[in-house]
């Protein structure tokens, strides 16, 4: 028994004063293995508890006698006055200079006590090995510690305490002081950031227990949940100055600097576990509560930026919106509201231009230009394609900003490009002229051909016109302008065939074959006429007889479904008062070339009927105009040799007066009569031929601007022109926008193809299914079309009734509301 | 006693005064001797831990298993290191005080 005591006395007195010397920081002379030896001792002993209690007992005396009256001297009145209270009376630099000196004090202390605890650890770590996990105490280190917390920070000062009359402690001010010092930062002062580091630090080591929990870590317990509650209140403060004082731009650029300060805070000052809270409470006080308002602002919100490109700001809004709202909802609406009002914008600025102005005639055709009694009806039309063509060119515009937009600010956000390209898609497609508009704007491109055009160029172009068919839903409309114009073009050789099947092959690819179908038709109908033409060619030639007043024929041959009707029927029945049936009538001499192309035709084909269509056909005619007699100098006292080049409809006049005597004239009807045209088209050629100027190789009597059915028209001798090769001009031949009446008359036959359509869908649909409710056919049929056209619900219905009366739908007996498929 | 940084070698020595010299890395294997050289106590300060009940036999055992631990960290195929059977009650009771339990990593 004496033994035991006896060891144990004297390695504790050991460990005591090395205790004492640990906590002096005179360290450095004792021995590691002595110490941890004689613990070793006591716990082999099996003293370990009363090892245990003495150290506990010794670090809680030191702490009264040593530590604790440092820190009373630290907490003057002052301090918990200033900290607690926070008087007007003292200055921030004051509340400084003393908040910085009490948290210095207790970094201080607390390095130390921090410091010896580890040592003394070390050294009872025997002990702890054994003891104190077999008993299941908290470690020495960590009792130790907690002493700290209670000694310390939970401890109130007496006397201060009557000044205030309500119970605090220590640890109170010491928040108080930090979240201060905090908020000074923020306020553009400089603090001590390393010394709140050590600070929070601290109080990430100690913990409400001393079971040393993570969650309960007096950092996250304490002074986190009062940090947050301060940031939100400063932050509060702010937006609402920010809104009374300042614009979107400044709170755009404040908002972001605020949530890099923050975040920087939380890896120098505080620990970076607050980091994603404090994120949090700016996203809430500065975005979340004044988004609408800022973003709103008159004259430097969300528009304003959207229209002036401010690149900068808008990425900023995105960012901010990001955080706070993954639909980013705010944003979208704004953008969506913006592309509808300019896409409106669009259209009416279109309606108030004046196209008068000939430098802003892009589309004018060269050969339209001359003429003077026609330039009026003629400028108004190329004034229409010239609307066309600006408004495609503003609606490409528009769609590069926003695309730019896009891509640099919005970091290719998938749901606002999707939101944008909707938006487009309503504007463009409440426009009631945007397919016939596009069709143009293609057509005008390719028409130019591709002179000096590098290949990049026109593929910029093909792209600009894919694009732009994306956004179109009547696109069976597109197709029917487009057809029509691309038949004008093709006839008057006036583009490029390779850049002509590059469009109709990116068509395909995006739009299926069935939509260029009608156009692949057409080409190949070229490269067949083609062919044939020279085959024919050779054939006469090896027919042998050369005969020098043989005609070279030229042919296109057009199969009539791939063909726009337009160009496969002559214009007979457009309202004019000519009753005549029939074909015009050609020329002796044109009959002889059709009959005999006509029979070479059909040596490999049988069963097809060919029929002319002068109305898009031109001829080259070689004209002699003799001297003028009476005329010995200037141009009409020589012989005049020129070619001409007119429609068929004019050349069939011409050759009229080729039998015509010197001095003779023949009179409208005579000539209608004679060649079984239409007034219109009589009207029109003869205009070309006898009016303008830079054809006039007809003289009409009398010689007004309009051609009556009491003129009367003769060889003009006098004609003289600059060039040897003269072109009329060709009337079909440049695209003009359709008048209203032209366009409701489109409308209606394109309705009756989808009403066919529609029902072939139907019935495709029914059979495939039996039987199908009314509300499940209506979104089959739908969703079927959508690649061509939106269907009118009610046009569905209609011909779902349709149907039923033809007997190839009927309704099942039990739910009427259920079709079934009629065999 | 010149301060040259943390040397890479430290010593150990015997209650009979044998030293062996080992790698700083493969003697920290055990929490005690990692204590001993890492607070500022003597030491720490002279690089040589004293152990005044550890016989040299035994503490030459210890230092031959510090060795072989490291050489043999994280490794597959390890040959056996021999003990001899009459000192293996003292190898226990030194890797007791030396921590070098099974708790161990």
């Amino acid at each position: 028994m004496n033994k035991e005591v006896s060891e144990f006395e004297p390695c504790w007195d050991l460990l005591r004063s090395s205790l004492v010397d640990i906590h002096t920081k005179n360290a450095s002379r004792l021995s590691f293995e002595q110490l941890y030896r004689a613990s070793y001792k006591i716990v082999l002993r099996k003293k370990g508890d009363l090892l245990y209690e003495r150290v506990k007992i010794f670090e809680m005396e030191w702490f009264r006698d040593h530590i604790m009256p440092v820190i009373t001297e630290l907490v003057s009145n002052n301090l918990v006055s200033t900290a607690l209270v926070q008087p007007s009376g003292s200055s921030a630099h004051e509340r400084r200079e003393t908040g910085e000196k009490f948290l210095r004090g207790i970094r201080d202390s607390w390095r130390d006590h921090n410091m010896s605890m580890n040592m003394i650890a070390d050294v009872l770590m025997y002990l702890d090995r054994t003891y104190t996990a077999d008993y299941k105490k908290p470690s020495i280190f960590a009792t130790t510690i907690g002493l700290f917390r209670d000694n310390i920070l939970r401890n109130t000062l007496g006397s201060a305490v009557q000044d205030l009359g309500e119970p605090f402690v220590i640890f109170d001010i010491l928040n108080a002081v930090v979240l201060d010092l905090i908020n000074m930062e923020r306020d553009g002062d400089n603090i001590d950031r390393n010394l709140l580091r050590n600070i929070t630090t601290m109080l990430e080591s100690l913990y409400e227990t001393d079971d040393e929990l993570e969650k309960q870590k007096l950092y996250l317990t304490v002074f986190e949940p009062r940090f947050l509650e301060s940031s939100r209140a400063f932050y509060r403060n702010e937006s609402e100055r920010l809104l009374r004082e300042s614009d979107t731009g400044t709170w755009l650029r404040h908002t972001r600097r605020r949530l890099e300060e923050e975040h920087d805070r939380c890896g120098t000052t505080i620990s970076h576990l607050t980091a994603e809270k404090i994120a949090a409470v700016i996203d809430a006080e500065l975005i979340v509560s004044k988004l609408d308002d800022f973003l709103g602002m008159e004259g430097v919100g969300l528009k304003n930026m959207i229209d002036h490109d401010r690149i900068e700001d808008l990425t900023i809004v995105y960012n901010l919106v990001s955080r706070v709202d993954k639909t980013k909802m705010p944003l979208k609406n704004a953008l969506q509201r913006r592309v509808m009002d300019l896409g409106v914008e669009v259209e009416k600025t279109l309606r108030e231009t004046d196209f008068s102005n000939p430098s802003a005639n892009v589309a004018a055709d060269g050969d339209d230009g001359g003429d003077k009694p026609k330039a009026q009806t003629l400028n108004a039309a190329a004034q229409q394609t010239a609307a066309a063509i600006k408004w495609v060119d503003d609606v490409l515009r528009l769609k590069d900003k926003f695309d730019n937009l896009c891509v640099t600010c919005f970091n290719n956000d998938l749901v606002l490009q999707s939101a944008v390209t909707k938006s487009f898609s309503e504007f463009i497609n409440l426009f009631k002229m945007s397919s016939e508009y596009v069709s143009l704007f293609i057509d005008d491109n390719l028409k130019r051909g591709n002179k000096g055009r590098s290949d990049a160029e026109i593929e910029v172009v093909l792209d600009k016109a894919i694009v732009l068919l994306r956004y179109l839903g009547d696109r069976d409309m597109f197709e029917r302008y487009y057809q029509k114009h691309l038949a004008r073009r093709l006839l008057h050789g006036k583009s490029e065939i390779e850049t002509e099947k590059e469009l109709a092959r990116r068509m395909r690819a995006e739009m299926g074959n069935h939509f260029t179908h009608k156009f692949d038709g057409m080409f190949k109908d070229m490269e067949i006429s083609k062919d044939l033409s020279d085959n024919y060619r050779d054939h006469i030639r090896n027919l042998g007889d050369a005969d020098s007043r043989r005609v070279d024929l030229g042919i296109h041959v057009l199969t009539s479904n791939n063909w726009p009707p337009e160009a496969t029927r002559s214009s007979q029945d457009e309202g004019s008062k000519w009753k005549g049936k029939g074909d015009c009538i050609f020329p002796p001499e044109i009959r002889r070339l059709q009959d005999s192309f006509f029979k070479y035709y059909l040596r490999n084909r049988s069963g097809r009927v060919l029929t002319w269509v002068p109305s898009a056909g031109s001829a080259d005619i070689k004209c002699v105009f003799p001297k003028v007699p009476g005329k010995e100098t200037g141009p009409l006292s020589k012989e005049r040799r020129y070619e001409l080049n007119v429609p068929t409809h004019g050349m069939v006049i011409l050759m009229l007066f080729n039998d015509l005597p010197d001095g003779e004239t023949l009179s409208f009807e005579e000539i209608q009569a004679k060649t079984n045209m239409s007034g219109t088209d009589l009207v029109r050629s003869l205009a070309s031929l006898s009016i303008a100027p830079k054809a006039r190789v007809l003289l009409k009597e009398p010689p007004t601007k309009n051609i009556k059915p009491a003129d009367k028209f003769g060889f003009n001798p006098q004609f003289v022109s600059k060039a040897i090769k003269i072109k009329a001009p060709t009337l079909n031949g440049v695209s003009k926008v359709e008048g209203e009446e032209e366009r409701k008359e489109t409308e209606k036959k394109n309705d009756q193809t989808r009403q066919h359509v529609v029902d072939a869908a139907i019935v495709r649909i029914m059979k495939q299914r039996k039987n199908l409710s009314h509300i499940q056919l209506t979104t089959e049929i739908i969703t079927q079309l959508s690649s061509r056209f939106k269907p009118d619900i009610g046009m569905i219905k209609r011909r779902i009734e349709d149907l039923l009366v033809r007997e190839y739908l009927e309704r099942t007996e039990g739910d009427s509301t259920v079709y079934r498929y009629l065999a | 006693m010149a301060d040259d940084g943390p040397n890479k070698y430290i010593t150990l020595v015997s209650s009979d005064g044998f030293e062996f010299v080992v790698l700083r890395e493969a003697a920290c294997a055990s929490p005690t001797i990692a204590g001993m050289l890492r607070n500022q106590m003597v030491e720490a300060k002279t690089g040589r831990c004293s152990f005044a009940e550890i016989s040299s036999i035994i503490l030459e055992k210890v230092a031959e298993y510090l060795s072989y631990r490291l050489k043999y960290k994280d490794k597959l195929d390890v040959p056996d290191l021999d003990i001899p059977v009459e000192y293996c009650l003292e190898m226990i009771v030194v890797a007791d005080f030396l921590g070098l339990d099974e708790q161990m990593a």
